[in-house]
C-alpha cells in the first residue's frame, strides 16, 4: 500500500471511528433518567464533563493497526434548553499504522456541537432534540487521519422510556431506547493530496454521510424506584446494562468512498451515581471495514449540574431557579 | 506527548474533580415504605419516601391515589426535621387494592425531580 493510499484509508476510517470517543449528555424526563451514552449521542442538554473517554481497538485498514483514543467533552448550557460543547480527541496509532507505517500520534480535529431541546414529555418519558455538529477541518494532525475539510452534521435525537407500559408488562418498564440520525456534509467536495512517492496529485471526493445509531438500555435504578424494589445490594441498583450501535453510511458523492456502512455494536454496562457515572463497553465492528477484533471503550462522566449547581453547573442565562430545576 | 502522560493526566484531573466536588445532586427516590412495587398484608397509616438528597418542604409533595384515581392522602407531605431526606404523608384507612404514589420534590440545590410507583394492600 502506498503512503497515499494508506493515508486515505486512515482518513476514511478516522471519519468512521472518531465518534467512538464522543462523550454524551444525560437527561431526565419524568421518572426517567437517561444516562450519558458512550458511542452515540442522546437528546440530553446539560452541563457536563466527560473525561476521560478512552477507547482501544484495531482499525479497519489492511493491515490493521492498534488505535488508542483519549477524548474529553465539555458541554455548557447557555439557556435551560440550549447547550454548546467542545470535544478534543488525542489519538495514538501503533505500527503498522500511520503515514509511514511507523505509527503516529496527535490530535483529531476539534469538534463543536450545538444542541437544542425541542420537546420533553414527563408522563411518557419522551424527549427530542436537534443538534448541529461541526468538525473543524485542519485543526488536527494529518498523521492520525484528521481531515483537512470541515464537516457539518445536523442531527435529530430522541429518547423514550417505556414507563407507560401497562401493569401487565411492568417488568419491561425499565427499558428505554435512544436514537440519533444525522446528515454529515463537507465544506469542500474534494480534497487534493500529493503523493510523496511520485509527486502526483490525487483528488478525492468527500462524501455525504448518514450518521445513525441508538441504544437499548435497562435501568436498574428505574426498576428499584418505580417498578419494584427487590432489595438487591446497592451496587446493582446503580447499574444500567446497555447495547449501543453507531453507524455511518455514505449516501452522496460516494464515487471514492463507496457506500458500505461501517460502525460498531457496543454491549456494556453503566454505573450511575448521584454526581457521576462510569461506563465500559465492548466495541464490536460490524464488518472488516469497521475494524478488526473486539475493542473496548470506557468513560468517566461528571454531572456538572449536580456537582456545581450554583456556578459552572447552571445555564449562563437561566430563566429561573425553578425552571432550571425542572429540566 | 506519550500515551502514559496522557492517561496519567486524565486520571489526575478526574480524581481532582471528584475529590473537590461538593455533595449536591438531584434528589432521587432511594427507597420507600411501603416498598416500591410491594404487597403489604396490613394497611399502612402513612407513606414514607427516602431520597438521596435533602428536600425542600415548601416545594415537595406526595399524592396517593386508589384504583379509581381518588386521593387517599391526608394533609400535606412533611419533611422529617431530624432527617431532611425523609418525606412522609398520612393516608386514610386503606382497603384492599392497588395504590399509586406520585411524588415531586425540590432538592436543596433547586433541582426538581418527580416519579411514581405503586404498592398493593392485600388485607
Amino acid at each position: 500500500m502506498s503512503n497515499l493510499l494508506q493515508r486515505t484509508a486512515i482518513c476514511g476510517f478516522a471519519v468512521g471511528v472518531v465518534c467512538l470517543g464522543c462523550a454524551r449528555a444525560h437527561e431526565t424526563a419524568g421518572n426517567r433518567f437517561f444516562p450519558a451514552t458512550l458511542a452515540v449521542d442522546d437528546p440530553g442538554v446539560n452541563d457536563e464533563l466527560a473525561f476521560p473517554t478512552i477507547s482501544a481497538f484495531k482499525t479497519g485498514d489492511d493491515p490493521s493497526a492498534k488505535q488508542l483514543d483519549v477524548s474529553a467533552e465539555f458541554a455548557k448550557r447557555i439557556t435551560d434548553d440550549f447547550a454548546v460543547s467542545f470535544e478534543p480527541t488525542w489519538t495514538r496509532i501503533s505500527r503498522p499504522g500511520g503515514p509511514n507505517m511507523n505509527g503516529a500520534s496527535g490530535f483529531q480535529n476539534l469538534e463543536t456541537a450545538l444542541k437544542y431541546r425541542l420537546y420533553k414529555n414527563a408522563e411518557h418519558e419522551f424527549v427530542a432534540s436537534v443538534g448541529f455538529n461541526i468538525e473543524w477541518g485542519g485543526s488536527g494532525a494529518d498523521s492520525v487521519g484528521a481531515e483537512s475539510v470541515t464537516s457539518y452534521t445536523p442531527t435529530i435525537f430522541f429518547g423514550k422510556g417505556l414507563g407507560d407500559l401497562p401493569d401487565s408488562m411492568r417488568w419491561a418498564r425499565p427499558f428505554a431506547v435512544t436514537g440519533q440520525i444525522g446528515y454529515a456534509f463537507p465544506n469542500s467536495r474534494t480534497t487534493s493530496t500529493i503523493d510523496p512517492d511520485d509527486g502526483s496529485i490525487e483528488i478525492e471526493t468527500n462524501p455525504d454521510i448518514l450518521v445513525w445509531g441508538g441504544s437499548l438500555q435497562y435501568s436498574m435504578p428505574y426498576l428499584k424506584s418505580s417498578v419494584t424494589d427487590l432489595g438487591l445490594p446497592d451496587f446493582f441498583n446503580h447499574l444500567v446494562p446497555i447495547v449501543e450501535f453507531a453507524m455511518e453510511t455514505p449516501v452522496g458523492h460516494t464515487i471514492d468512498s463507496g457506500t458500505v456502512t461501517t460502525g460498531t455494536i457496543n454491549p456494556g454496562v453503566l454505573w450511575i451515581g448521584d454526581k457521576y457515572q462510569v461506563g465500559i463497553e465492548a466495541v464490536i465492528p460490524v464488518n472488516r471495514a469497521s475494524g478488526k477484533n473486539v475493542g473496548v471503550i470506557g468513560q468517566l462522566h461528571l454531572y456538572l449540574d449536580d456537582i456545581f449547581p450554583n456556578s459552572i453547573g447552571r445555564p449562563l442565562l437561566a430563566s429561573s431557579t425553578l425552571a432550571r430545576g425542572s429540566r | 506527548m506519550n500515551t502514559r502522560f496522557v492517561l496519567s493526566l486524565c486520571a489526575a484531573l478526574a480524581s481532582l474533580t471528584l475529590v473537590t466536588a461538593p455533595a449536591f445532586a438531584h434528589a432521587r427516590l432511594d427507597h420507600a415504605n411501603p416498598r416500591v412495587g410491594s404487597t403489604v398484608q396490613s394497611a399502612p397509616r402513612q407513606v414514607t419516601l427516602w431520597f438521596t438528597e435533602k428536600v425542600e418542604p415548601a416545594f415537595s409533595r406526595i399524592e396517593v391515589r386508589d384504583d379509581a384515581g381518588n386521593r387517599v392522602d391526608i394533609g400535606k407531605a412533611v419533611v422529617d426535621k431530624s432527617n431532611p431526606v425523609e418525606l412522609h404523608i398520612a393516608v386514610k384507612p386503606l382497603r384492599a387494592g392497588t395504590y399509586k404514589v406520585f411524588w415531586r420534590v425540590l432538592s436543596v440545590d433547586t433541582h426538581k425531580t418527580e416519579g411514581r410507583f405503586s404498592f398493593r394492600v392485600e388485607r
